[in-house]
């Protein structure tokens, strides 16, 4: 059951790759934050009973509710193009998201001679989740789009962790703090509105310009 | 005991804050804790042991952030604010707050706590740095907490594949990791996911983008702890994770990644730097060069190693000193173009001198102690025959030297309607105080065991 959730999740991960619309990349969230709380539920002998129900229930809120709401929403009120405007085709993202896992899924099998504790399915899905969110941020120009990619390479690290919490549970809870500073991203685009799109490798000028 | 001052005392400041009404009584309590801080630093470095387990390393961090505080909170005294009452107090507390999780991050062991306290300090730096709340500062503060965030986000995967590495009975705490059971592939991707992660934070090129824009959004004391002491905090899990690679036999991996990206950064700058005339930026640009010069020190190892530290040292003190300097120039024109910035010594004579002087010694002219590092630097690199190394890195600061020079010589053109400015003794002796500091280290070289 557990690997089907993770595969699951991986689909997702290349249904992001052929989707143009905004609106979808953010279902696709709503639906791996989903996925991560059923997984959590599944992999709960890792966890004592508190940080598991922590866990569980912030995974469900945060990452399945909340955050897809705020997207959402900021998209509504701030006008935002419902196109995601990327600097590549979907044919090309397909291409290097099917890299991606193929990478990905050798490294696990590779290193799975490492490590006798290591999933190569959970591993190979997050370590492509985590490099998938990168790609996301660097090809796009969009702010959005930047925190939808931020969001996919979390989801990634947090099915690692739940991968490797077997070894130290306390990672698992560490780890959900990354969330903190993605409440703060989406709460200044949200509350502060600041413009849509600027080029992270561009300066600023003195009026936030780029120069 | 001791320790828990460092903790408590930011909590209590920050409740008495709520109920203060004027900004002066609010100074008062961060140059309070600045001067705790100062104190405390100084009882553990004569009494080793005695801020709980802060180590050697954590202990000469810890310091260094003392330093650039209390001239920092000095400074701070000495600025006009314009800001409202409510905006002020926030300010304050969340800056006793960065200046905690700073403390916290040098004090622990475990990387999984270093990682968090990490994560803190870019939480509250990112509120400092939009204070004003224009803009500008808003847009640089959104880059910097997302660029920041990506980058602990990989860090924080360096973690787990470190606890990979370890297998059973895996830990983050730097004392339980059990080198023998190390798998050397996973701590040597484990270490380029930290190095990378943290070279964020750091700026290490090419993952410095968000480092000019934040300091040329952010108040010129924010910016001397941003160049000062946060940049070193962020260092200190490299460092740290440094250990772990040297006893697991890796050294000469991870020395080659720190050259690399040690090169990287310098030559990064300083194309950049001659590309903009402007002094905040510029300033910003050059902490990108001087933490590539940390970085190429610990590539080289040896007597490079000293230089590090040294470097470390030396930069803080004078980059947090020509910050402030820079936020004095800065209040007396209106401007941060080079170009519209002439007659600084008609304006104030001292700052103009102290400018000049604090340049010289960040291009390591002597008395700095970046003159020593460089020179161990130059001589590490002909002691091990690395010519081209050498030849690349002499050029590179050489064009670095002529471009800030060329700058900011238009600083001391006569400009005739130029009128003489009045300054609080706080804002122009702090940074002056921290350029005497290096001075004297420069000349009495520190030990580091």
């Amino acid at each position: 059951m557990l690997q089907i959730l993770v595969l699951l999740f991986g689909i997702s991960l290349l249904f992001m790759s052929v989707t143009n619309m905004l609106n979808t990349l953010i279902r696709i969230l709503a639906f791996q934050g989903l996925m991560l709380f059923a997984i959590t539920i599944l992999s709960s002998t890792q966890l004592n009973w508190l940080s598991f129900a922590f866990i569980a229930l912030e995974t469900l809120i945060f990452k399945a509710l909340v955050i897809p709401w705020f997207l959402s929403d900021t998209i509504r009120h701030n006008a935002i193009n419902r196109e995601v405007e990327a600097y590549v085709s979907n044919f090309f993202s397909l291409a290097l998201m099917s890299l991606i896992f193929i990478g990905s899924f050798a490294l696990a099998i590779f290193s799975g001679q490492h490590s006798d504790k290591l999933f190569p399915v959970e591993f190979g899905i997050a370590f492509a989740a985590i490099i998938k969110g990168l790609f996301i941020i660097m090809a796009n120009k969009k702010l959005i789009t930047h925190l939808i990619g931020y969001l996919v390479m979390e989801n990634g690290i947090f099915l690692l962790s739940i991968a490797v919490g077997g070894e130290l549970p306390m990672v698992i809870s560490i780890g959900i703090s990354l969330d903190l500073l993605l409440l703060v991203l989406v709460a200044v685009l949200f509350i502060k509105r600041i413009k849509s799109g600027f080029e992270l490798t561009e300066s600023l000028d003195e009026e936030g310009e780029e120069c | 005991m001791l320790v828990f001052a460092l903790f408590l005392y930011p909590l209590f400041a920050a409740f008495l804050s709520l109920v203060i009404q004027q900004k002066r009584k609010i100074d008062i309590l961060v140059i309070l804790h600045a001067l705790l801080h100062f104190g405390l630093g100084a009882h553990a470095f004569i009494r080793r042991g005695s801020l709980g387990q802060m180590d050697d390393l954590g202990l000469f961090i810890f310091l260094i952030t003392s330093l650039v505080y209390l001239a920092a909170a000095f400074y701070r005294w000495g600025e006009i604010n314009e800001g409202t009452l409510r905006r002020y107090r926030i300010h304050s507390i969340v800056l006793m707050l960065f200046i905690a999780s700073m403390d916290a991050a040098c004090l622990v062991k475990d990387l999984g706590l270093i990682w968090i306290f990490v994560e803190a300090t870019t939480l509250s730096s990112a509120i400092l740095i939009t204070y004003d709340n224009s803009k500008a500062s808003l847009q640089a503060a959104w880059k910097y907490i997302f660029i920041c965030s990506v980058g602990i986000a990989l860090a924080f995967v360096g973690l787990l594949l470190l606890v990979l590495a370890q297998g059973s009975h895996a830990s983050l705490h730097l004392a339980k990791i059990d080198i023998s059971q190390l798998s050397a592939f996973w701590l040597k991707l484990s270490f380029i996911f930290i190095m990378v992660g943290f070279g964020t934070k750091i700026g290490l090129a090419p993952l410095h983008f968000w480092k000019p824009d934040a300091y040329n959004a952010a108040a010129p004391a924010l910016c001397a702890l941003l160049s000062g002491a946060l940049m070193n905090t962020a260092l200190l899990p490299i460092l740290r994770v440094d250990k772990i690679m040297r006893a697991a036999g890796l050294g000469a991996l991870a020395q080659d990644v720190y050259l690399l990206m040690g090169f990287i950064s310098v030559f990064v700058a300083t194309i950049y730097i001659v590309k903009r005339p402007n002094l905040k930026r510029i300033l910003a640009y050059s902490s990108i060069e001087n933490v590539g010069l940390i970085m190429i020190c610990f590539g080289l190892g040896g007597s490079a190693i000293y230089a590090g530290y040294l470097h470390i040292l030396g930069h803080s003190l004078i980059k947090a000193a020509l910050f402030l300097l820079a936020g004095n120039i800065i209040r007396f024109f209106g401007e941060k173009a080079y170009g519209k910035l002439p007659g600084l010594l008609q304006k104030h004579k001292f700052t103009g001198w102290v400018w000049l002087l604090g340049l010289f010694m960040l291009l390591g002219f002597p008395p700095s102690p970046l003159f020593v590092s460089k020179f161990l630097i130059f001589g590490e690199l002909m002691g091990r025959g690395m010519y081209p190394q050498l030849i690349l890195l002499v050029l590179l600061f050489a064009s670095l030297a002529y471009a800030i020079f060329k700058s900011s010589f238009q600083m001391f053109k006569q400009d005739d309607t130029a009128e003489k400015e009045r300054l609080s003794h706080t804002a122009f002796l702090s940074p002056a105080v921290l350029l005497a500091i290096a001075i004297i280290l420069s000349i009495w070289l520190p030990v580091f065991d």
